[in-house]
Formats: C-alpha cells, structure tokens, sequence
C-alpha cells in the first residue's frame, strides 16, 4: 500500500495559532486542515484519509465544549485519530487525564517547533502502526473466510490441541482428509507452523 | 416524612407531647388555652425537621386543636372559639416565623460559601492562568510562524514570499501581545477612565472591523443597522469598544455553541436614539440563555462557558456602571427562529449637545 502525504488536523479556536501553525506545517511539507472548533471539525468531518497517516493537534481550552470532552467523544464515535493537546496553560491534573485518556503528547504553548514536530510524527507513526494492524487483521479475516467449513473445522480442532487421530474421528473422516485439509488451512491463511496458526486465530478472537 | 423517620427518639417525644396537649386540652375547660403549648412542639419541630415534615406536624397540631374543641364539653362556648383561634393564629404564626427564619439561615450560609469561593478565586492563581493564556496564544503564533519563516528561506530553492508572509505575522502577533500586556497594566493600575464625546456609529465601525474576519471565518452574517444623525455619546471611548468586543465574542461563542450545525449565525448590531440617550444593541441567533442564566450572566466567576474566568460581562456592566450607563441582556424574539440573546448598553448623550 502506498502512502501519500501525511494529514494533519488542526483544532483551536485562535485565528492566528491556526494560520502560523499550519504554515509552520506547510514549511515541512505536512498537510494541514485547519478548524475553529469542535462542532467546525465534525461538520466537515468526512472520515480518515485513506491513504495516508493523520493526527489530531487540538486546543484544550476553547469555547463551547473542552479539548478532554471532545477527546471522549471522538472516541465514542470511533474516529481513531491519535490526539496532541496543545494548551497556553498547561497544568498538570489536566495533563495527566489527557495521557491517561489516551494522548499522544501534551504541549504547553508557546512551544518548540522541535517539541511539536516530534509530537507529530510519534503520532503518524502510532496512527500508521494502528491502520496497518486494522489491514492486516481485515487481510487475516478475509484469508480465514476463504477457507471452507471443513477446513476451519479442523484448524479449529488444531489449535485446541487435538491429534489428526482424533480430528478425524470427531468428524468421522480419513486421516488422510484430515492432514489435507490442515494443509489447506495453512496454506490459504499464507502461515507455515501451528504457532502461526494459534496466533492468528488469537488475533481474530475465534478459539 | 423521611426524617421522621430518621430520628425516632424525637418523632416519639414530639407525637407524645402533642398527644398530652391534646389530652389535656379535650379534658380541660373551653376557659384553658391549653392548645397554646402547641407552639413549643412546632419550635421543637423546626429545630429536628426539614420544612415539609414542620408543615406537616403544624397541620397535624392545628387539626387536634379544632378536634379538641370540638370534643370538649365545660366551658363557655364563646371564650373557647376565641382560644381556639388565637391558638391555631399562634401555631400558624410561629411555623411561618421559624420556617422563614430558617430559610434566611441558609440563604446567609450559600452566601458566606460563596464569598469564601470568590475570594480564593482572585487568587495570584487564577489571574496567572489567565493572563497566560491571553498571551500564549500570540505567543506560539509568533514562535511557529518564525521558526515556518526560517525554514522557508532555508530552503532549496528559498521562498521569500511564503518567508515574507510569515514575517508579517510575528509582526501582528508581537503588537497583539504587546497590546494584551498594556492592557494588563492598565487594570493592574487601575488607570483613570477618560469620558470623551465621540461618534458611536464610528466607534462601532472600527471595531467591527476587527472581528469582521473571525465573523466570517465562522459563517456569522454580521448585520449592523446604525441609526443615522445620532448625537455623540459621553462614554471612555475605548471602553465602550471593549464592551462592544466582549459581546461580539460571547454572541459568536453562543452561536458556536448551537447544536445543529452548521448553524446560519447573525449577529445584529443596532444604535438608536432612545429617550434621550443612545441605545446599542448586540443580538444573537446562538444557544440564548439556559434556565436560570441570564440572573447570573453579570455575577463574578459565573460563566456558562468551560474555561472562561467568568469576568467579560462582570467588567462590562461595571464599566457602563461607572459612566453613568446600563448594560442587560433580554431573550432573543425578533432574530429568527426565536432564540439567541440581545445585550443592551444604554449610554448617556454628551450633555454640551444635548440640550
């Protein structure tokens, strides 16, 4: 998959924080969308990009609804947008409950352009680890429905731990069909050992 | 009746009281007011009980008086009916005054809790985080935009206008802050306020012009209708275009904070002569006041906005106050859809041409 550049959503209520910050952006080549609030950013919210990592640098104090807020309700709508809360008076109750909550990094302003950069492509990077197991996982998936049911029947029996013996006499077939199908298994689900197996139904949660 | 519940020892003492009262006022002459001593079950009521169980208790008394005397047979007639009614009048009387009584009690106690919050609220504290985020904000749009502007020139090939542009910004910032910090010093002085005559439709223009960007970065229709041939006012100029400034912002805040989005804003700025003074009006089409809101919208570290001191409006009305001017809001009716806010500021005409 190949990546175009990557996005930067910007939220804070400051006309002037938003033109220099996303300049600033613009000067390092990242993309940038800039909103005056919240409700500004759900309104044109159209879903993640596609095809390339993005991140959230938002203001904690701003009129109508908190930067903490907006963190939860991101998260109740599942946008998965890793957060960088940036704030002109950064204290330290706040700070704690934004990382707890999940924040990348919590910047107080005015700050470094290297603190801020760095904050951004830890959260590209973690944004990118994120989509990247989502495809995987939705590749795994899409592998394991691809297997017919006698197959996963008996990669299911595998990987409770049963003998091929017993697999067969479970479903009253050969051992031989048993073996095929185990073959089979492993190899529509592109996996070489047994271990590879257990681990990819794991992922899946089917056991 | 929970908290009779709740304290049995005294229910029982105060049901017994009353059932003796009650005894003694059936079986003794019409002449006797012994149903007087009701009272002291009342006081001892109001002393254990909430309000509802002291009414209910009072009800209870004056029911067993009545039924007393009904019930009671030596006597004169007459001088019993008068007993029995100054009895109810005294139990009445005495419920009414311990129940007022309390309630003043309490109002005084929310009141003292709440000079004690104020007081720790203008704390060094408080102030601090305010101003800091006061100047933060141009802060970091200096220190982004300088290190966006070094980076332009440092590129291959250089981007002069792009460095330029970013320039120009560290330059705007650094007069907002600089603008911020005389201000601060100004309160901290507490600077004499200087009325001046002057011109409210042109004060009102300039002003506008500041927030006529972040209007319409917002999607806010800003309407003025100013009257024409108004006489000048008599107000500190530069006040007047900070209370104008704090009413434009808690319009565009209100309207920020209207559920449907996008949501059409308008704010209206009016002026009109009015009964010998000068009216201006800033009307909003935003969220309007929530329940009890608009009695507490000019109290101090009251806000219904997260984050904000609580002091915008507090200041205003104190400013208008100082020059002889007033300054209060009503719901919204003829902005569309019936709902938004309209801050009034009613400002005195200079004296050397009003007449």
């Amino acid at each position: 998959m190949t990546e175009s550049a990557p996005l930067v959503y910007l939220i804070d209520d400051d006309a002037a924080v938003r033109d220099a910050i996303t300049d600033l952006l613009a000067s390092v080549g990242l993309n940038a969308l800039a909103f005056a609030g919240t409700g500004d950013f759900l309104a044109r919210w159209q879903g993640a990009p596609e095809h390339s990592a993005a991140c959230l640098l938002l203001d904690i104090r701003m009129p109508g609804q908190s930067g903490l807020e907006f963190q939860k309700q991101l998260r109740a709508m599942k946008i998965d947008l890793p957060v960088i809360f940036i704030t002109a008076h950064g204290d330290v109750p706040m700070s704690v409950q934004a990382m707890k909550a999940g924040a990348v990094d919590f910047l107080g302003k005015p700050f470094r352009e290297q603190e801020l950069l760095d904050a951004i492509w830890h959260a590209l990077e973690r944004n990118r680890c994120q989509r990247r197991q989502l495809a995987e996982q939705q590749q795994l998936q899409q592998r394991w429905q691809s297997l017919n049911a006698g197959e996963q029947a008996v990669a299911l029996g595998v990987v409770r731990g049963r003998l091929n013996k017993q697999i067969a006499a479970d479903f009253g077939v050969s051992e031989i069909t048993v073996k095929v199908r185990r073959a089979n298994a492993l190899r529509k689900l592109q996996l070489r050992t047994v271990a590879d197996l257990v681990r990819a139904l794991e992922r899946l949660d089917i056991r | 009746v929970t908290s009779l519940l709740k304290k049995p020892a005294q229910t029982i003492l105060l049901v017994a009281s009353m059932v003796a009262i009650f005894m003694l006022d059936t079986f003794s002459d019409y002449e006797i007011a012994i149903a007087v001593f009701y009272t002291l079950v009342v006081l001892a009521a109001l002393r254990w009980h909430a309000a509802r169980e002291v009414i209910i208790l009072t009800i209870a008394c004056i029911g067993l008086t009545v039924l007393s005397f009904i019930l009671s047979l030596g006597g004169q007639y007459d001088t019993g009916l008068v007993n029995t009614i100054i009895s109810i009048t005294a139990i009445i009387i005495s419920a009414l005054l311990g129940l007022r009584m309390r309630a003043a009690q309490q109002a005084a106690h929310v009141a003292r809790e709440e000079l004690l919050r104020i007081s720790r609220a203008t704390g060094a504290g408080y102030l601090t985080a305010s101003i800091a985020h006061e100047i933060g904000q141009p802060l970091t749009a200096i220190m982004s935009s300088g290190d966006a502007c070094r980076r332009w020139l440092n590129q291959q090939p250089p981007q002069p206008d792009k460095a330029q542009r970013a320039l120009q910004r560290v330059l705007t910032e650094t007069r907002r802050a600089s603008d911020i910090i005389e201000r601060i010093r100004a309160m901290v002085r507490g600077e004499a306020v200087q009325p001046q005559a002057f011109d409210l439709n042109q004060a009102v223009r300039e002003m506008l012009q500041l927030c006529a960007g972040e209007c319409s970065r917002r999607n806010i229709n800003l309407q003025l209708q100013l009257a024409v041939h108004l006489p000048p006012v008599w107000f500190d100029r530069v006040q007047l275009q900070q209370i104008l400034g704090n009413l434009v912002l808690n319009a565009m805040d209100s309207i920020a904070t209207v559920p449907e989005q996008p949501h059409p804003g308008l704010i209206r700025i009016r002026t009109q002569l009015d009964d010998g003074a000068v009216l201006l009006s800033v009307g909003d089409n935003g969220t309007g006041f929530v329940a009890n809101a608009r009695e507490h919208l000019f109290d101090a570290f009251w806000s219904s906005k997260q984050g904000t001191m609580g002091l915008g409006l507090t200041l205003c009305r104190q400013m208008a106050e100082s020059h002889g001017a007033q300054l209060w809001a009503e719901a919204a009716q003829e902005l569309h859809q019936q709902r938004g806010a309209v801050f009034y500021l009613r400002l005195p005409m200079d004296s050397t041409t009003s007449k």
